[in-house]
């Protein structure tokens, strides 16, 4: 019995074996995945990048029948996942998520890494930066507000919602360079993320946040805090009340923070091809539609190219801000 | 390691000046009317004083200073130092760490930890009979929960797991 | 709130989640009691496996496992002096006091018992006054959490039996290595010497478990095997605990206050809870001298504080999404993703969803009282395990815990240097947990004092000109100044009695 049993054991290994020896070349886009894939997500367990990264890995070893494996990589700020990402071999069996930091450290000089050193697969999500008053604040409309910054000293009005030279501190330079205002008009107040920086809008502390809209989503809801715009193209249909920046004062600017899959450099385009496809099948999946609209994140689909030349834009017009905003090295 | 309480302070001292140097030739940030700089240079300049103090012997007259560490038993009598190099045994676990991070890649978890047991427990004075099952035994308990049930990436190496 | 609660009771009572709570109550509780692995990791590694559960069970994991790794964590640290969490920390010297002294069972009981306590206090603050304490979260502004940081950070003296002074250099020595990196005010790298992976700082655990657990296996390599300890049969550890509780009524409820309090505002969490409670018990003892020799007032007052801030740290988290804590923002994660979004339409649209999280609140508290005894038990056993078999297993746990932190091997790199510091330290009697102290309380105190002097254009009189901050203002400095004056008070008094004699 035992000896049968080890005998089809040694057969099958061989034919695996042999399998593998003779594998043909061309074969191999067909082949891919043969093995589970690592996907590098260099941030924190539990957190918005996380929870995208989970879903789009599930439905992804759903369509291609191999585990794809999320792994947070952190540390320093982002730049340890992203470089994991950039630096491991590029044969499609580790990728990666990239959030929008890639288009914004290197300009501060923490790292050599750009937009260019991936293989961009897909652009997945996009949310824009509201702005947000506390609902004891006397502005009503965004207008208001922009009027009595415009009126105010330089420095009177206080702003957080990320860190000095994060995301949405440049959604609000951005935003004052669009009014012709200087890059600090308004003073940041340097928050450790966005819920501590609504916590603070709440307690009063603050006069106005520009982090995204679904950060602030529960504060909104508790109806401590107002959102008076955002910084899109079009509204967010779970705000519908929420005017873009275009609609309340004629300014035509937009940001916002994005996430999208990407690998090494140099990887196979047949593999690139593979998995950009089962990307938009994922995109396009009834399941992510709902997880994502169900946290307040926005979709945009992006393929490879898209992907790439929406990452350089964001690239130019981020260093832009951190020009004006002093912030750049570069 | 036991160390003059000059000694010591003398090191937080310097410790002490060099944040507050560090913290004072931090580039000002644009726009930031207090930056980065201010909290190293107050943690610093507290850092030297307590140094200064401790150098001087005043945190004696405020208040006697007890026995130091709640020490184990029997090791109240000092162990007889076996060479020169006996201190030298203490700096083995950290040792082992950085082993651990430099070869586990290369030689894969289970092996770097088999010798990592191995040697711990050897140090320790465990005869071969007792270390050998253990690092044996040991790193496949540890992958099992850790790289099976918890699907942390613990790295294959040389020897990949069963499972 | 009857049907409510019939529904909420309806949610729970499935196998899945039955099981699903029973299951990640032991993971927690083996978890937690891992020398070199913390509550914190422990949740979050169960972020994938929640992923796969319906919503009401992958929520009761995250309560289960956080709520007995916090108490287990207190494992480690009473019987074998590494605390499994930064608040552990606070009181590891006293629990392992307790077990040379032969008093493993009073020490660990008193853990099991008086957390369960605090847990349910904290869950039942959370059912009945929820509104009224996220109202307290959401007075406290950068100027209050600067005081309330101070006020945290002056335990560190109060908590060390070495001398005050190098007490005092430890906890700085704890806010220099919290400058490490760029999570500060102008977002540039500080301290970083351009090593890529310091720019996201030291993280409190991979330097907690340096400092104790690595420390702990190089003194080891030092000294000569301990006689093993008394022989003593490992006595009921329930027994006394009823003795205790009517004993330290007070201290035990004004635990579960302090804890309340201090779980409900955001990012002050539980390891500042047990510090605070434990340097109180101190302060206000009746027998201030046995502090330190292995007397169970603190372990009381600090474990009901504990477990108490766990649960009322879930207020802001559930009604605005803002995380108490680390696990508090894994949590809201999870909750995210099963669409218990938080907010106040929690608690009317889901409310019987809402209750169910209560009701499991509730469970996994009272299920930590049988199997935490159950752990305790076999626990106990490393006692009489030779320490060659001991250490080994810890170091394997500290390397593979602080590699799973981050999944970046930087984090056993800081593991190692920080056991050298530790060994350093104690070996020259510089308090070690003063430092863990200072590293897990350094960005709040940098971030509340930098942001609060930028948004009063470097006037200092906001700090005073709010109420809340006008009080703890008072507080701090009494605090500090109360010992100068003792000590004033001292110097003068036989001085005037001198003169009296001369006269």
């Amino acid at each position: 019995m035992s000896k049968i049993s080890r005998r089809t054991f040694a057969a099958s290994t061989a034919a695996v074996a042999a399998s593998a020896a003779f594998g043909f070349k061309p074969a191999l886009a067909q082949a891919y995945p043969a093995r589970p894939v690592t996907v590098i997500v260099p941030w924190g367990a539990g957190g918005g990048t996380d929870a995208t990264a989970r879903i789009v890995a599930a439905l992804l070893e759903k369509d291609l029948g191999q585990p794809f494996n999320v792994v947070n990589r952190t540390g320093g700020s982002g730049v340890v996942g992203h470089s994991a990402i950039a630096t491991a071999q590029p044969d499609g069996y580790t990728i990666g998520m990239l959030t929008v930091e890639i288009s914004m450290m290197h300009w501060q000089g923490l790292t050599e890494l750009t937009p260019k050193s991936y293989t961009p697969l897909a652009l997945m999500n996009e949310d824009p930066p509201g702005i947000q008053v506390s609902s004891s604040s006397p502005y009503k409309t965004v207008k208001e507000l922009a009027e009595a910054i415009k009126a105010a000293p330089p420095g009177k009005f206080k702003a957080s919602g990320t860190g000095q030279g994060g995301i949405w501190h440049l959604a609000l330079v951005g935003w004052m360079q669009a009014m012709g205002l200087p890059a600090n008009q308004v003073a940041w107040v340097p928050s450790n993320g966005a819920a501590p920086a609504m916590q603070d809008l709440a307690a009063g502390g603050l006069d106005l946040t520009t982090c995204s809209v679904p950060e602030a989503r529960a504060i909104i809801e508790a109806g401590k805090a107002r959102s008076l715009a955002i910084m899109a193209p079009a509204r967010n249909p779970i705000f519908k009340d929420v005017p873009t920046l275009k609609e309340a004062m004629g300014i035509d600017y937009a940001t916002g923070a994005w996430r999208g899959i990407g690998a090494p450099k140099n990887l196979p385009p047949e593999i690139a091809t593979k998995l950009t496809a089962a990307l938009k099948k994922v995109y396009d999946s009834a399941e992510f539609k709902d997880f994502m609209s169900n946290r307040g994140f926005g979709t945009v689909w992006g393929d490879a190219a898209h992907f790439a030349g929406f990452m350089d834009k964001g690239d130019a017009q981020m260093g832009e801000a951190m020009k004006a905003a002093g912030l750049s090295k570069a | 390691m036991r160390l003059p309480d000059s000694v010591t302070g003398s090191f937080l001292v310097v410790l002490g000046a060099a944040a507050a140097y560090g913290g004072y030739i931090l580039p000002p940030v644009p726009g930031q009317p207090v930056g980065p700089n201010v909290f190293p240079l107050v943690i610093g300049t507290g850092l030297a004083l307590c140094g200064l103090a401790i150098v001087f012997g005043i945190g004696h007259s405020f208040e006697e200073e007890e026995e130091l560490i709640p020490m184990e038993d029997g090791q109240a009598a000092a162990p007889p130092p076996q060479g020169r190099f006996y201190g030298l045994r203490a700096l083995l676990p950290p040792a082992l760490l950085l082993f651990y991070v430099f070869a586990a890649d290369r030689l894969g978890f289970i092996i770097t930890a088999a010798i990592m047991v191995y040697v711990t427990s050897t140090a320790l004075g465990a005869k071969w009979k007792l270390a050998l099952p253990l690092a044996a035994l040991s790193p496949f308990a540890i992958h099992l929960i850790f790289g099976k049930l918890l699907r942390v990436p613990l790295p294959a190496g040389l020897l990949p797991t069963p499972w | 709130m009857l049907k409510t609660l019939i529904d909420a009771f309806a949610l729970i009572s499935t196998w899945e989640v039955i099981i699903a709570m029973f299951a990640a109550s032991v993971y927690g509780l083996v978890i937690g009691s891992l020398p070199g692995l913390s509550a914190t990791m422990a949740t979050a590694l169960l972020v994938p496996v929640t992923f796969y559960l319906s919503p009401i069970a992958a929520i009761a994991t995250i309560v289960a496992a956080s709520s007995m790794a916090i108490f287990s964590g207190d494992i480690p640290g009473a019987l074998l002096r590494i605390p499994g969490t930064p608040a552990s920390a606070a009181y590891a010297d006293e629990a392992y006091a307790m077990t040379r002294k032969g008093q493993a069972e009073l020490a660990l009981g008193a853990g099991v018992w008086f957390s369960a306590v605090g847990g349910i206090a904290g869950v039942l603050s959370l059912m009945i006054l929820a509104p009224p304490l996220a109202e307290i979260a959401l007075s406290f502004s950068t100027f209050e959490y600067f005081w309330l940081a101070l006020l945290g950070l002056m335990c560190a003296t109060l908590v060390a039996r070495s001398s005050p002074v190098k007490a005092i250099a430890g906890m700085f020595l704890g806010l220099l290595v919290s400058c490490i990196g760029i999570e500060n005010p102008g977002g540039i790298p500080r301290f970083t010497f351009g090593i890529t992976d310091l720019f996201g700082g030291i993280e409190p655990i991979p330097a907690l478990v340096g400092v104790f657990a690595v420390a702990q296996v190089m003194r080891a390599m030092l000294t000569p095997e301990p006689p093993p300890l008394p022989r003593r049969k490992f006595g009921s550890i329930m027994a006394g605990q009823w003795k205790l509780t009517r004993k330290y009524h007070w201290q035990m409820t004004r635990g579960n206050i302090v804890g309340i309090i201090i779980g409900v505002l955001p990012g002050a969490g539980a390891d500042m809870a047990a510090w605070v409670s434990y340097a109180m018990s101190k302060r206000f003892s009746k027998e201030k001298e046995k502090f330190g020799t292995g007397h169970v007032e603190g372990l009381v007052e600090a474990g009901a504080s504990n477990n108490a801030s766990i649960a009322s740290g879930w207020v802001p988290s559930l009604l605005f999404g803002i995380p108490g804590d680390t696990i508090a923002a894994i949590a809201i994660g999870v909750l995210y993703m099963k669409g218990l979004n938080p907010g106040p339409t929690l608690f009317t649209e889901k409310a019987s969803s809402m209750y169910a999280i209560y009701l499991m609140f509730i469970i996994a508290n009272i299920l930590m009282i049988p199997l935490g005894i159950a752990m305790i038990r076999v626990a106990a056993y490393i006692l009489l395990a030779p320490r060659s078999t001991v250490m080994p297993i810890i170091m394997l746990c500290c390397a593979v815990g602080s590699f799973a932190i981050g999944n970046n091997m930087f984090g056993v790199v800081t593991v190692a240097a920080f056991g050298v510091i530790g060994y350093v330290m104690e070996a020259n009697g510089y308090p070690v947990a003063a430092m863990v102290l200072g590293i897990v309380m350094g960005t709040m105190v940098e971030q509340a004092f930098v942001t609060s002097l930028i948004k009063s254009d470097g006037s200092i009189l906001p700090f005073f000109e709010r109420p809340v901050a006008a009080i703890l203002a008072a507080m701090a400095i009494g605090a500090l100044l109360w010992p100068v004056m003792v000590w004033v008070w001292r110097k003068v008094k036989p001085a005037q009695t001198a003169m009296a004699t001369t006269r």
